[in-house]
């Protein structure tokens, strides 16, 4: 596009070239014209340099193997498929963390519903059951990650604008509550409607996992749950070997690959053996109420039958699966 | 071509139209298909079956299948004073409380620390209105009494709170209070439960004040401290 | 000679083969523009590489703040794509003689921005490895729940729709025949349709999710639809400039001034849309407003966007003020100033001004701020830099395809 050479339309030296080109392909002729030569040279030198720009992927396939680039979608392996997959990952975590751990996949428990309760009269904010989150779901120990965040929330107000995750003082301070906000599990999740790849699903006890190996880090999930309930990977994890939980879900604590998505999923491994969640048992307060919601005799139902129940912006239409009450 | 400038709004009206109806008829078609769960749980059933724990010892679900137990941890017993005597090995020697009492006249009146003194100097009381002596036993000091006045163990500390503290009891017979470790479904394991005085200490029972334990910490979120 | 060359190439690969050996010929500005280009579009590859290999924590996007720049600049390139079919409305609808011969750089501009809305998809993800997820039949689509689907689907769709048409119009001049309309004008209609649902798509994208009431709005779809038609027009108005300064030849005026007409109505609609939202959300207030307060005036101590929003909001105004000189309808540099303006109006008000704010403060309050960390500059300049080289390919192919048809006078009409 300089100028001047168009101004006639067309450039002798142009067309000149065109019309040796014109018989059949350019490069077929091979007019070895000085042009051709140096467009040659310097597509050979851009496609070096592109090379060269890449090269930091060449570490991608190193740690991949070609099996877990074509693994499909959760629902569709065999139980074989998803053995192969499981010894393969159990090796992995072996030799990445030196932990021997064992993963399994337990299914929904038929006819259950999980639901949760937390009590905002009890609940002190003391963070232990962030730190059970943490241990017992193989979290990155770098950032100390954890699916729990509790909010020191102003008495009388129910607007998390005067809300804060950050304190660090002696608890409970007297003219506060204390709001532990995890996943919801909703009846109408967001998340699910959002993921282009259904990635994210619900199951039929209520919990909605996430397929680690096949999400593709858009984090359009996270921009659609109203809860902060999901977290995403931004490195590899990093866990000293003695602190791996060895007892791992594949739908739940097994560690999690980087550039995924993660999220709670109400300690499936446990939960589904018919074990209490780790932040429920790490509660000292008693605040955490679990169970079944289709058990009318369940403890989450007394509490659902009994107090003053809300869920949070319940006005998204969101309906979750997880609830907070009042004492008095 | 005549026609066409005419059909320019409605060209525009379906293609901003199209995409959004065809989401929308798809997304209600879906929402039909949902059960509606919410529905179903606001009315399932109702609030039977509150397991008894007179004993205060164990529950045991009524239901017929086969079901797991719920153990409640228990105190050890009467508590014993420390004393500055030390035994042969070392220990200091403890006495039981009947040790002094049997010897001492109650005093019904008492319902502040600063009226005890010896092994009780340094408590902390903060129980409400309640006199030592509504729940110590003046007949036997190693041992509780209920409001009736009938003796009660140490062991049995549920049964005493229970007394005025009976919504706390209701909500913990259901799991609402004092948490629980183990199995949620009894039918495929265990629960543990404490007793009442394992979180809260009789004489002055305010959950006591915490330091947070853990924080995740989060990229460029300003610890500020509390508010932001 | 046409004929002579209808002989010579009668396959499609062989014409595109010799448009790419003709498109990259040129003088010295031509190759020193050519090699800048590369060479910044290495560096985004190569920043690239490094937030694949490491992880997307070279990014400064936070749990918080999951997306970024990224998606801000693909939230406007969705807009330039979707602005190039500007030029195609009235050349066809209206059957505006002038404005079909311009047409097609409408839609070289467009087939270079649905190239860069793709890769800043593909650069924000955190697996770019599993891409074939999202392809139909061999992956797994949430379709039609899942609006990223939709968008998947209709952006390719609209580069498809714009190659063929491109294409087609490009092979029929060069092969010397004249297109037949049953090829090309049905899927220009076609690309008109796909064109709004592009953008409205993109727009739903945001405003459904009824957890960020900053973007929860009815107004964000026709919101983008009038900034579209602003930013698009604006940019071609530029490209065509360029063109007549690199090339030397003047145009009509005619194609100018219609586009300059539609951005001055789309660019008042555009504000008017504005002050209603802002309006609403400010009369209003509550916690709704916690996202507009923050991105105006800044809140609980932290001002991270009054700067972008209030360079925005001045390019805006001051460009659409430009626009409604009436010297703006004149060759000059004032209608110049005034495209520069609104395109870095359009593109802070889209990108940084509305996408960033969606996310703080966070769905429980928490203000975590974003400024986009080198890698994300690096990568972001590579997409451009690469557009601008595909982009100029194509109007290189396009002019050189033009003047060989009937040499002089066939150049006029691309470089109009």
């Amino acid at each position: 596009m300089t100028p001047h050479k168009t101004t006639n339309g067309q450039d002798p030296n142009e067309s000149a070239n065109r019309r040796s080109a014109e018989p059949l392909l350019p490069i077929l002729e091979a007019p070895s014209t000085r042009r051709t030569v140096l467009k040659t040279v310097g597509a050979a030198l851009g496609l070096a340099a592109f090379g060269e720009a890449l090269s930091p992927l060449m570490v991608v396939p190193e740690n991949m193997s070609i099996d877990e680039f074509l693994q499909q979608h959760y629902k569709e392996l065999s139980d074989d498929d998803k053995q192969r997959i499981f010894s393969r990952l159990e090796a992995e975590t072996k030799e990445r963390f030196g932990a021997e751990v064992k993963i399994v996949d337990p299914k929904p428990i038929p006819g259950v519903r999980f639901g949760y309760a937390i009590n905002v009269s009890k609940c002190n904010g003391n963070g232990k059951c962030m730190e059970a989150c943490n241990r017992e779901n193989n979290h990155h120990r770098g950032v100390d990650q954890s699916y729990i965040r509790v909010l020191e929330m102003s008495k009388g107000s129910m607007d998390m604008e005067h809300g804060s995750t950050t304190f660090d003082h002696t608890v409970p301070q007297d003219d506060k509550f204390y709001m532990p906000v995890q996943c919801q599990q909703c009846d109408n999740p967001p998340c699910v409607s959002a993921c282009p790849i259904e990635a994210t699903w619900k199951e039929d006890d209520g919990i909605v996992v996430v397929d680690y190996n096949w999400c593709i880090g858009c984090r359009y999930c996270e921009a659609a749950c109203p809860y902060h309930a999901r977290r995403f990977n931004w490195e590899p994890p990093e866990i000293p070997a003695g602190e791996v939980n060895p007892n791992q879900g594949y739908l739940s604590n097994r560690i999690r690959p980087q550039g995924a998505m993660e999220k709670c999923h109400f300690c499936l491994h446990r939960t589904r053996e018919g074990r209490a969640p780790a932040c429920q048992e790490a509660c000292p307060t008693g605040a955490r109420v679990f169970g079944d919601l289709n058990d009318p005799d369940s403890d989450i139902n007394y509490v659902l039958k009994n107090k003053r129940v809300f869920v949070l912006k319940e006005e998204l239409g969101t309906k979750p699966s997880f609830f907070y009450y009042f004492d008095s | 071509m005549l026609g066409w400038p005419r059909r320019l709004p409605a060209l525009l009206l379906i293609g901003l139209l199209l995409p959004c109806a065809i989401v929308v008829i798809f997304t209600a078609a879906m929402n039909l298909q949902e059960t509606d769960h919410y529905a179903a749980i606001v009315q399932s059933g109702n609030p039977s079956g509150v397991d008894s724990i007179s004993s205060g010892q164990q529950l045991s679900g009524q239901s017929s299948t086969l079901r797991h137990t719920v153990e409640i941890r228990r105190p050890t017993g009467p508590p014993r004073v420390i004393t500055t005597l030390k035994d042969a090995s070392g220990e200091f020697v403890t006495v039981a409380c009947s040790t002094c009492h049997t010897t001492r006249p109650p005093n019904h009146q008492n319902k502040s620390v600063r009226e005890l003194d010896e092994f009780h100097s340094g408590m902390a009381f903060s129980h409400g209105t309640v006199s030592c002596l509504s729940c110590h036993n003046s007949e036997d000091y190693d041992s509780l009494k209920l409001a009736d006045g009938a003796p009660v163990e140490f062991t049995s500390v549920m049964t005493l709170c229970g007394q005025c503290h009976g919504p706390q009891l209701k909500d913990y017979q259901h799991g609402a209070h004092g948490g629980m470790n183990g199995y949620w479904d009894l039918t495929r394991g265990p629960q543990q439960k404490n007793n009442c005085v394992d979180c809260h200490d009789p004489h002055s029972p305010q959950f006591p004040h915490m330091k947070p334990v853990f924080k995740p910490r989060d990229r460029f979120l300003e610890q500020s401290g509390t508010e932001h | 000679m046409a004929n002579s060359r209808t002989d010579a190439v009668r396959s499609y690969p062989g014409f595109l083969w010799w448009g790419l050996g003709q498109a990259t010929n040129g003088g010295l500005s031509f190759y020193v523009w050519m090699f800048v280009l590369t060479a910044i579009s290495l560096v985004g590859a190569n920043a690239w590489a490094h937030q694949v290999a490491e992880g997307m924590i070279l990014t400064n996007m936070t749990d918080h703040v999951s997306w970024g720049l990224y998606i801000a600049n693909f939230t406007f390139c969705v807009g330039l794509a979707a602005g190039g079919v500007m030029m195609v409305i009235p050349a066809y609808l209206y059957d505006d003689e002038d404005m079909h011969k311009v047409v097609i750089i409408g839609e070289a501009v467009a087939i270079a921005a649905i190239v860069m809305c793709t890769l800043s998809v593909m650069v924000d993800l955190g697996r770019p490895d599993r891409f074939w997820h999202l392809i139909p039949v061999i992956g797994r689509v949430n379709w039609p729940v899942s609006m990223l689907t939709w968008d998947v689907i209709v952006l390719n769709g609209y580069l498809l729709i714009n190659l063929h048409i491109v294409g087609y119009l490009l092979y029929m001049r060069y092969l010397g025949r004249k297109p037949n309309p049953r090829w090309y004008v049905p899927f220009v209609f076609l690309s008109i349709l796909w064109a709004i649902s592009i953008h409205t798509v993109t727009a739903f994208l945001y405003c459904g999710l009824g957890g960020r009431p900053f973007w929860n709005t009815a107004l964000l779809a026709p919101r983008f639809l009038a900034s579209a038609f602003v930013s698009g027009p604006a940019f071609i108005i530029l490209v065509m400039r360029i063109l007549r300064i690199t090339t030397g030849y003047s145009a009509p005026p005619g194609p100018a001034r219609t586009l300059i007409q539609i951005i001055r109505v789309s660019m008042t609609i555009n504000l008017i849309m504005l002050a209603s939202e802002l309006f609403t959300l400010f009369y209003t207030g509550g916690a709704h407003s916690a996202s507009a307060k923050y991105l105006f005036f800044g809140s609980h101590g932290h001002f991270g966007l009054v700067p972008w929003i209030w360079t925005a909001i001045v390019c805006n105004l001051v460009g659409t003020a430009l626009f409604f000189m009436p010297n703006a309808l004149e060759r000059g540099s004032i209608r110049i100033v005034a495209c520069v303006l609104c395109i870095v109006g359009i593109w802070i008000e889209k990108g940084m001004g509305l996408i960033i704010p969606g996310f703080i403060p966070s769905t429980l309050h928490e203000i975590v701020e974003y400024t986009p960390s080198l890698v994300e500059w690096k990568v972001t300049a590579g997409i451009w830099a690469f557009g601008f080289l595909l982009l100029t390919v194509l109007l290189k192919l396009i002019a050189t395809v033009f003047a060989s048809e009937k040499s002089g006078t066939a150049l006029e009409r691309v470089s109009e």
